[in-house]
């Protein structure tokens, strides 16, 4: 029997509201007050998230992300910084007795991440799981992820690269004094790919229709992979409350975002 | 005696640590402050705070199993660090100091 799930598609927004409505997402299935739940959205503007054990300084340029018009959050959960500019991004919230749920990080990796690669099954782009975190096509990144458990759930987030810009990444995040930084953006650019190089997508098709393409395959992509049927939502009222209030207090709060 | 070490060891992540030792780093030397960094993945990320406040007082030898079996009290499961892979940083500069 299908596993029923919230859908919800919350559109672009930024980076303090998306972090606190994936925590207010958390609370709220963490309650019971909603199913689990899938969300993809969008960032506007671009920004950098954090994990949550990287120092700021170490690992952003501040005044890079400043001149550049782009935000800086602390993510709840670990990993690596992460450029969010032209990709999808979803969430996903299970409560930990869910039979999708596992107890060992890599494990549910393991298991959620299959929706993601039969997203990109959907779209013609053959894909794998290339542990800790991360997905590549051709052995080249395409989507890195992370997660967390608390308050009973599973939280992981994730980005599908739709589109890559090297180098305003490295703009505004920091290299390791040993690695050069010419030489780290040429390995990067060999590294990791997006959409729209696997499929050579033409410059005329734009980012707002590759994006719309990528969340109708992903969306088939989870339900086929995890076996799930969709309760197309929006979320609560609570959880946008939740959001908004988590938003301003929480992940815009230099006490959060500098605490390393 | 604050001591920055960045590195990424066999099987974890880019681990940076802030260690401030008892001068001069030696296997006995005391920790007094404690601060590691980077893009791994620990679970409860509270517990891992913890851990880091609780090795305070411990020496650079007991650092491993203590971290050890702090984690396991703290049912902390994690990827992409290890204690051995702290202690190859702190071993690297233990060796670059004698």
């Amino acid at each position: 029997m299908a596993h029923n799930f919230r859908l919800l598609k919350t559109g672009f927004h930024s980076a303090v509201f998306n972090m606190g409505l994936d925590e207010a997402i958390l609370d709220s299935v963490s309650q019971g007050l909603c199913l689990p739940t899938l969300r993809f959205y969008g960032w506007n503007p671009p920004a950098v998230s954090l994990g949550y054990f990287q120092g700021l300084q170490e690992e952003i340029d501040i005044e890079a992300c400043k001149a550049f018009g782009i935000d800086a959050v602390r993510r709840i959960t670990g990993g690596g910084a992460v450029f969010h500019h032209h990709e999808a991004t979803y969430s996903i919230v299970i409560p930990l007795g869910h039979p999708l749920a596992r107890p060992s990080i890599i494990e549910s990796y393991r298991i959620l991440l299959a929706g993601i690669i039969e997203g990109l099954a959907e779209l013609g782009i053959r894909s794998e799981f290339a542990p800790i975190n991360d997905i590549v096509s051709a052995g080249k990144k395409i989507s890195g992820n992370a997660q967390t458990r608390k308050k009973g759930c599973v939280l992981q987030h994730g980005t599908i690269i739709i589109e890559v810009d090297v180098d305003l990444m490295f703009s505004i995040l920091r290299v390791p004094q040993e690695k050069a930084k010419g030489k780290l953006i040429e390995d990067i650019k060999s590294r990791v790919t997006s959409i729209r190089r696997c499929l050579s997508v033409p410059d005329s098709v734009s980012f707002e229709e590759l994006f719309s393409t990528t969340i109708a395959a992903l969306e088939k992509g989870f339900a086929r992979a995890l076996d799930l049927s969709y309760v197309r939502s929006e979320p609560t009222d609570l959880e946008l409350q939740n959001a908004e209030r988590l938003a301003q207090e929480k992940f815009s709060n230099n006490q959060w975002t500098a605490r390393r | 005696m604050k001591l920055e070490l960045i590195g990424k060891p066999e099987g974890c992540k880019l681990l940076r640590m802030t260690l401030e030792v008892e001068p001069p780093l030696s296997l006995s030397s005391r920790i007094i402050s404690l601060s590691i960094r980077g893009d791994f993945f620990a679970i409860p990320e509270e517990a891992f705070d913890e851990i880091q406040e609780e090795l305070c007082g411990a020496t650079i030898g007991e650092f491993a199993v203590c971290f050890d079996r702090l984690a396991q009290e703290k049912a902390l499961e994690f990827e992409g660090i290890s204690s051995k892979g702290l202690m190859e940083l702190i071993q690297k500069e233990l060796s670059h100091g004698s």
